[in-house]
């Protein structure tokens, strides 16, 4: 894959809809399955997740021509444990009330698959500024997956929404398992499937 | 075998590069994060002997902690008792050694500020000078007295005990006559929905007001949770829409001697965790008053 000719704002809305890690992607579905269980929770996890892609694609665009080829993988590996572990610092140090809420998701995060994934298609054939863009749409775009399952998931398994009870009656107690989750990405896979369907037909129909 | 060396040589540079980054955002944050840590603390004992966000905490409310060790001389076990004493106006520390018995063996000077006890190996330190070879010495548990003014106003004992699967961490409040004051519950791995229930006001605030004496045959009873005392045990959600504060007083004392109602489903948790915070409580309460009349008859300067 050549280097990437679009333009920044393109990359950012790639990563949302287009590339949507979750919904197009089909990446990270352990968080996406296993913590989108409220808004916050999503919310919380989007951001870490934005802060370390955005981080490690960035160190590793500045240094791809020093890594050797064959121990990318490693070193991919080493540079989003640094950041997480970095970051996990700071945010327990400075903003503990933050911390004590997303503490366990960030050291998650070394584990996702999107940020590997971004690394090794991205950000070690282009420079700097186009993988910063384009880690922050992925990451926008890994938040608002989390966010809009955990708005699913919050307001049909707990019926509240944002801690807000608004739901009057009796919440359905599967929503908020895991299994759930899988239905909800499920169905919201269909709906950007459905909409991309109609959009390229459209398109097709004005030409 | 070029290709070999090439590798391990980046390999090696990206670790060391990585380490030294983690290194150094480690020693820069290390401080910030143990205050944090230790307000954090600071916060979850005052919220247990009734100091929060409505009530703020008087002005002389001091805690002091005191740490107990297991030492072993030849062969015969003693206990130590790390307690903060007052030295002309400047606070440090003496070791009480006490027979398993209570009865008094020595009193050693250990010069360390309250400030720096915190820190475990601060402590080790001190006290390595102290208990010269062949003694040694092992670090057992910690109490911290809340004093207002010159009287004491409560205890707080941080314990563990066995649950179901793990051990439950939990850090229990008294008052000076061994009446629960508050328990928290600060650590378990009990199953969700089940035993993981031990830490909802509904549970846990059952122990608020027990006397001590009654915490001896403290038991758990397989009945439901009468609907009043349920709202009384979670008045923060309750307070104000259908219950008034009078009504929540008056439930709790008519439930105050009765045994504590198991857990839907987790009566083991519910019984582990009776009878651990009773024993907590009784081993307590027979320690703290040995080293009282040690404290007495030594006329030790202690803080509290």
């Amino acid at each position: 894959m050549p280097a990437t000719t679009k333009t920044s704002s393109q990359l950012v809305l790639d990563g949302i809809l287009n590339e949507n890690p979750i919904f197009r992607l089909a990446l990270s579905m352990c968080p996406a399955v296993g913590i989108s269980t409220t808004i916050m929770n999503g919310l919380l996890l989007g951001v870490a997740v934005l802060f370390v892609q955005v981080f490690s694609s960035c160190t590793i665009a500045a240094v791809k021509n020093f890594i050797h080829p064959r121990i990318r993988i490693p070193t991919y590996t080493l540079t989003i444990a640094t950041w997480v572990t970095v970051i996990d610092l700071v945010l327990a140090a400075y903003v503990p009330g933050a911390y004590k809420q997303m503490g366990i998701f960030v050291k998650l995060i070394v584990a996702f698959a999107i940020i590997t994934m971004r690394l090794e298609t991205f950000a070690c054939r282009n420079a700097v500024s186009p993988s910063f863009w384009d880690a922050l749409g992925m990451g926008l775009g890994f938040m608002f997956g989390m966010v809009s399952i955990g708005f699913v998931r919050e307001l049909l398994g707990q019926g509240t929404l944002l801690g807000f009870d608004v739901l009057g009656c009796q919440p359905l107690l599967f929503f908020a398992l895991p299994a759930a989750g899988f239905f909800c990405v499920g169905i919201m896979m269909a709906i950007f499937n459905y909409v991309e369907l109609v959009y390229n037909r459209r398109k097709a129909k004005n030409r | 075998m070029k290709e070999i060396l090439r590798i391990t040589i980046k390999l090696t540079i990206t670790c060391l590069v990585a380490a030294f980054v983690m290194g150094s955002v480690f020693a820069f944050t290390y401080n910030a994060k143990k205050h944090n840590e230790h307000l954090n603390e600071r916060q979850t004992m005052l919220g247990l002997i009734g100091y929060g966000r409505h009530n703020d905490a008087p002005s002389d409310l001091k805690l002091h902690t005191i740490y107990r060790y297991i030492i072993e001389d030849r062969g015969r076990l003693f206990l130590g008792y790390l307690v903060p004493v007052r030295k002309e106006r400047e606070e440090s520390h003496e070791l009480l050694l006490v027979t398993v018995e209570g009865e008094f063996v020595k009193r050693l000077e250990a010069p360390i500020d309250p400030e720096s006890a915190i820190e475990a190996a601060a402590r080790d330190k001190v006290l390595k000078r102290l208990l010269e070879a062949p003694k040694t010495f092992s670090y057992s548990d910690s109490t911290i007295i809340a004093t207002v003014g010159s009287g004491r106003s409560a205890y707080l004992l941080p314990g563990r005990f066995p649950g179901f699967k793990t051990f439950i961490k939990v850090m229990l409040a008294l008052d000076p006559a061994f009446n629960i004051v508050g328990l928290e519950i600060m650590e378990h791995e009990e199953d969700p929905g089940l035993g993981a229930e031990i830490t909802k006001e509904y549970f846990k605030n059952q122990f608020v007001g027990k006397p001590f004496e009654r915490l001896k045959t403290l038991g758990v009873v397989k009945e439901p949770l009468p609907d009043e005392f349920r709202k009384a045990l979670e008045r923060e959600k309750w307070t104000g829409a259908s219950i008034s504060p009078e009504d929540v007083d008056r439930i709790n004392k008519k439930y105050r001697d009765h045994d504590i109602y198991a857990l839907t489903g987790a009566t083991i948790s519910s019984k582990s965790v009776t009878t651990g915070v009773g024993n907590m409580v009784k081993k307590f309460s027979y320690r703290v008053q040995a080293l009282d009349r040690v404290i007495t008859a030594q006329k030790v300067p202690v803080t509290f």
